[in-house]
């Protein structure tokens, strides 16, 4: 009647396999870190990824890791929507988003057919968080401290994003319309909810957060812009701006932005380079007259709209504004005029090696350096300092001449002796190569007729 | 942290005290613990349980209502879709992690669980030498099963064996 050890086991790893959680790591919401990190994790992965984190941290120069546990997605959003009234620091917009979400709880039990003792608890954090925040928000340290918290505070945090989980819900219901032709599973709207956003733990997907961002960001007037980090082709992140016409707008003419890092399978809050400049776009003006009265080498740049790319918001959308200061770097050269500041150019050449006269001037790859413009110096430099050349190939019989040939000695006591660079102990050694044609070299039909004469 | 959810818990307590299923009396393990409830199930008339008294304990975990409850039977039961042994870890579909949904009532759950009794499902066993009995001899398995409630069921519910086990894993299973 018991069961045998065999069916123990069996039910021993049937438990195991019900149990196992992952592992996962990290707070559910992390601080804001810079995005080199990014760039150093990919640093080994392929050229793709290398190229396109390479110049992430120059549009997005931070970013907030979120916790991989599923959830991931709809709690960047909600964290973000939270961010961002902290950043407007608006207590009346704070307060008027309170009384729009709670008129939303009657949306979620008449649409959404929710009951309510199902999202009552959870709404309820949601309020409580727009409360503690709007308390504080004179203060934005301590308002991003709250949102920290509860955002770390698992129960709260899961109850904050399964309420907006229920708002998306609902509003998919309530506009069946208009969303329905998007749902391909064969159980529609109402399964599409009950098995991809009702259920705690399933990844947010692309009409998941179309339909947050309808319900949740559009009515405040935030805007939700994704950068795609995969391997598509191009050399940096593609993005893609929620709700879809806020997409070929610019920056200023769209509301606050809300920016997502994804990566396949998970989102990350981003931060760009110049998020404090948005929202002080004024001050931000200011500061370009400034600099450009400023007696810099900025005259270099020769048009005023090369510099105007450099300033945030003025010119082009963040994500071109890296290339545009490299194109600006390399086109320079035309118009750069060497400056008594650009004099630790010389520096590399002080190498007692290559500080010989005959030396640079045989040396083809030294030469251009001198006249290299600024932008191109440090990899010159980087190429010389490990290449060390021996002192034969800066003779220029040796370096301008590809066939260079192995100099040959007449007496066999120098050839066996360490003074030839063919010699182990020569400090210079250099192993002498198979070379067809050289005199000392067997032509293959006379060892051929001798081994036949011995055979024979 | 805890408090939003024990207002959901006291709520899902009180329906299910006011209408049970079938056969079914529902009370919490102390009023000290919301989360701990100790149910006595008399076995359905039209089962091979009948006659018998079981005693189920379903456990709240603390991030209910996003993680599905436990339920685990604290009376041995020859059934196959519970395990045959002191642990009692039930199998319901309507418990798999990936299957919960925080909008499922308590009330739900315990009817399932009857519903279980009445109509074992086979096809997902926990024993599956008992549901192949299930299958292919039912005889034998209605003289298993009312031997088990002759032998484990008949006396006054006991919650003591489920307590520890459970309490220990903390995630007993469904």
């Amino acid at each position: 009647m018991e069961p045998g050890d065999q069916q123990d086991d069996l039910v021993a790893q049937e438990a195991a396999a019900r149990d196992y959680q992952p592992q996962l790591e990290g707070p559910l919401v992390g601080k804001k870190t810079p995005s080199t990190a990014i760039t150093e994790e990919y640093a080994k992965a392929d050229p793709i990824y290398v190229q396109k984190t390479m110049v992430l941290p120059q549009t997005y120069s931070h970013y907030r890791p979120v916790r991989g546990d599923g959830s991931c997605g709809w709690r960047a959003i909600g964290f973000g929507y939270f961010e961002t009234l902290i950043k407007r620091g608006n207590r009346a917009q704070i307060e008027a988003e309170r009384l729009r979400l709670e008129s939303l709880n009657e949306f979620i039990e008449n649409v959404g057919h929710i009951e309510p003792y199902v999202f009552q608890d959870m709404a309820e954090e949601t309020f409580i968080l727009l409360d503690r925040i709007s308390d504080v928000i004179d203060n934005q340290e301590s308002a991003m401290a709250e949102l920290a918290t509860a955002f770390n505070t698992t129960a709260v945090s899961d109850s904050i994003i399964y309420h907006f989980r229920l708002l998306a819900s609902s509003w998919l219901k309530g506009h069946t319309d208009d969303y329905g032709a998007f749902i391909t599973s064969d159980s529609g709207c109402e399964g599409y909810c009950r098995d991809t956003i009702e259920r705690p733990n399933i990844e947010i997907d692309h009409l998941g957060i179309t339909l947050l961002v309808n319900v949740l960001l559009k009515p405040v007037g935030f805007v939700l812009e994704i950068a795609y980090l995969d391997r598509s082709p191009g050399s940096e992140v593609n993005t893609f701006r929620f709700p879809e016409e806020a997409n070929n707008q610019h920056p200023s003419d769209v509301g606050p932005i809300i920016h997502l890092l994804y990566r396949p399978d998970h989102y990350d809050l981003l931060y760009l380079a110049d998020m404090d400049l948005q929202v002080h776009r004024v001050d931000s003006l200011s500061h370009n007259f400034r600099i450009t009265e400023a007696p810099m080498a900025f005259h270099s740049f020769s048009a005023v709209g090369d510099l105007a790319l450099m300033i945030p918001n003025f010119g082009s959308p963040p994500p071109g504004l890296a290339p545009s200061i490299l194109d600006v770097a390399a086109a320079s050269p035309l118009s750069y005029t060497p400056s008594p500041g650009s004099s630790w150019v010389s520096s590399p050449f002080t190498d007692p090696i290559q500080q010989a006269p005959p030396q640079t001037s045989t040396l083809p790859a030294t030469v251009p350096v001198v006249t290299q413009p600024q932008a191109a110096q440090p990899r010159q430099q980087q190429q010389l300092h490990p290449l060390r050349f021996s002192e034969y190939c800066q003779l220029p019989k040796y370096v301008e001449n590809d066939t260079w040939q192995e100099p040959t000695f007449q007496t066999s006591s120098f050839k066996n002796s360490h003074f030839n660079v063919a010699h182990y102990n020569n400090p210079n050694f250099q192993p002498e190569e198979y070379k067809p044609g050289q005199e000392e070299y067997e032509p293959p039909s006379l060892r051929n007729s001798i081994r036949k004469r011995s055979s024979v | 942290m805890a408090q939003q959810s024990l207002k959901r818990i006291a709520k899902e307590l009180a329906d299910c005290k006011a209408s049970p299923p079938t056969g079914m009396s529902i009370d919490v393990a102390s009023e000290a613990d919301m989360r701990r409830w100790h149910v006595v199930l008399e076995g359905p008339a039209n089962s091979a349980y009948a006659g018998g008294k079981f005693g189920i304990v379903v456990v709240l975990p603390a991030e209910y209502p996003f993680k599905p409850p436990t339920v685990t039977f604290a009376t041995r039961i020859y059934h196959p879709n519970v395990t045959n042994d002191s642990s009692g870890n039930i199998c319901l579909s309507l418990l798999k992690p990936e299957n919960w949904k925080p909008a499922t009532r308590l009330l739900a759950v315990l009817e399932a669980v009857r519903s279980l009794l009445v109509e074992p499902m086979p096809d997902d066993p926990l024993e599956s030498r008992i549901a192949d009995e299930y299958r292919s001899d039912r005889n034998e398995y209605n003289k298993n099963a009312n031997q088990y409630v002759q032998r484990y069921a008949m006396r006054s519910v006991s919650f003591d064996a489920a307590a520890n086990e459970g309490g220990k894993k903390g995630s007993g299973g469904h």
